[in-house]
């Protein structure tokens, strides 16, 4: 498997379950808890109505994020707006999809779904729903490119306009990306740290191909510049949080996405959402190595192991036959010999 | 193989073929006790002969130091970058979890400056033939060297592959 998709296929496969067993008139109980990347838990669960009663009509789909409140603070977005983008996002018709009176607790966003009106090509939004999520600040992002190119153009003026606002999104424990917008160019910087030493030094030949593969190869040269520094780069340093030296977890790579990746909306969802696997793309990656590394070693510690066992002493037929201790068919000199004492 | 590998090789060879010349013999010091006598640290040094040295250069280097009954043989395996160091650092791991496959294949190296080390005793060389471990010694340090260059051209390669399938994801 060379790319990760972007839709959860898992929770792709529970919904069509419920809706399958729905059309058939015996409606499943669900209470299922889906992972994705990025500390992103789905829950899938069967409401109660208010009596207390089980709604097998009803699908709750919860969804919780790391990057949540960080996307809610960035783009300094109120809970019903974000809520209402995304329900916008899921293009789903008002009979299929709303939103319930209170989102589930310890989940971010809460959409409940109608079993009796859900079909099957509904289900693409809904396993995308975590790309959506992550996607908010990119229309905002994208929104003020397309402001600053457009002044540029009616001013006449010279120069590159660089918007003030960087927006910081904290997708994981201590990794943040960045996304800063000028006028030509928006551009989104992955901070990234690694496990352990071996992680450290397979990244590096891993980005340095990236940064690399660009130049070299002319089919891809349409491909957004990639960038990579140990500093924080200078359009967004102001917004990093202060690094501890003794981590390592200053590796800050850059995509410089120019207006071909963003000329319609189309393209616009595409580069997103290839954006936003790019740390699990890259990571998954180096633990591929490491493992097809391993399989190898294995393999290797076979062909040596053969190799030595050339080196014993077959034992002669006549005298494992014959009576005597272990000891002393063990005993031999180096020529293979008998060893009398 | 390369010019200078050849006589590296032969002299290890020689080397190690003169060192294994090796015979049962009991401790002088405790009673009932027979062990490797390059392994003890103890008074009687006229049980141990003179180490040998053998250095292709400062990356690849051998050490044989002889005993009356046991050899111990340090190998330094070429890491000229930090990739090969990792590489080398996982590998001769690797090995020494599996050492009781090895029999003569020493859990640790004898210091940090050497990769991997094996300790050869006079119960090996009784039951194992020594121009054959000798071989097994010095394929091993072919296909060390070997084994680390592919490893770490197929990190390069797939590290390129990847890269390419990721951006070419952009190409619209």
């Amino acid at each position: 498997m060379l790319h990760l998709p972007s839709n959860n296929l898992l929770l792709q496969k529970t919904i069509n379950e419920a809706i399958e067993a729905y059309a058939q008139g015996k409606p499943i109980i669900l209470d299922r808890i889906v992972s994705d990347f990025d500390h992103t838990t789905f829950h899938v669960s069967t409401p109660e109505t208010n009596n207390g009663d089980i709604d097998r009509e009803q699908l709750l789909l919860s969804i919780t994020t790391r990057a949540w409140a960080s996307i809610l603070n960035t783009t300094n977005a109120t809970l019903p707006k974000l809520q209402e983008f995304l329900l916008a996002k899921l293009q789903l018709p008002a009979n299929v999809a709303s939103l319930p009176q209170q989102v589930e607790q310890g989940y971010d966003f809460t959409v409940a779904l109608n079993l009796s009106a859900l079909a099957v090509e509904h289900l693409d939004t809904l396993s995308l729903l975590k790309v959506y999520i992550l996607s908010y600040p990119f229309q905002f992002a994208i929104e003020e490119f397309v402001q600053l190119s457009n002044a540029i153009v009616d001013e006449a003026e010279e120069g590159i306009k660089q918007s003030e606002k960087i927006y910081r999104i904290d997708y994981r424990n201590d990794e943040s990306f960045y996304i800063r917008s000028s006028s030509d160019r928006i551009t989104v910087c992955f901070q990234t740290t690694f496990q352990d030493e071996t992680d450290q030094i397979f990244g590096k030949v891993f980005i340095q191909e990236f940064v690399d593969s660009r130049k070299r190869n002319r089919s891809i040269q349409s491909s957004p510049q990639v960038l990579y520094s140990n500093e924080p780069p200078l359009e967004i340093k102001s917004e990093v949080k202060s690094l501890s030296p003794t981590k390592n977890n200053n590796n800050f790579i850059t995509f410089v996405l120019f207006p071909r990746h963003l000329s319609n909306p189309e393209l616009q969802f595409k580069t997103i959402s290839t954006l936003c696997l790019f740390r699990n793309y890259f990571h998954y990656h180096i633990k591929c190595s490491k493992a097809y590394l391993h399989s190898r070693m294995r393999y290797r510690v076979g062909t040596f192991v053969k190799v030595l066992n050339r080196a014993k002493v077959e034992k002669a037929d006549d005298e494992s036959e014959s009576a005597g201790t272990k000891k002393d068919l063990e005993r031999r000199t180096f020529t293979g010999k008998k060893m009398v004492y | 193989m390369s010019q200078s590998l050849k006589p590296y090789l032969t002299a290890v060879r020689y080397s190690l073929t003169a060192a294994l010349n090796l015979s049962n013999f009991s401790s002088q010091e405790v009673e009932r006790h027979n062990r490797p006598e390059i392994e003890v640290a103890h008074q009687s040094m006229e049980l141990l002969l003179n180490p040998m040295h053998i250095s292709r250069n400062e990356h690849e280097q051998v050490l044989i130091e002889p005993s009356v009954n046991s050899v111990r043989v340090s190998i330094k395996v070429k890491q000229s970058d930090e990739i090969e160091e990792i590489l080398v650092h996982k590998f001769t791991r690797f090995l020494e979890q599996r050492a009781e496959n090895f029999y003569i294949l020493r859990r640790v190296p004898i210091n940090n400056n050497y990769s991997i080390s094996f300790l050869i005793t006079n119960q090996h060389t009784e039951t194992m033939k020594v121009n054959k471990l000798v071989d097994f010694i010095i394929e091993f340090m072919e296909e060390v060297d070997k084994e680390i260059s592919e490893m770490k051209l197929f990190l390069n390669a797939r590290a390129r592959f990847v890269a390419e399938a990721y951006l070419s994801e952009f190409v619209y």
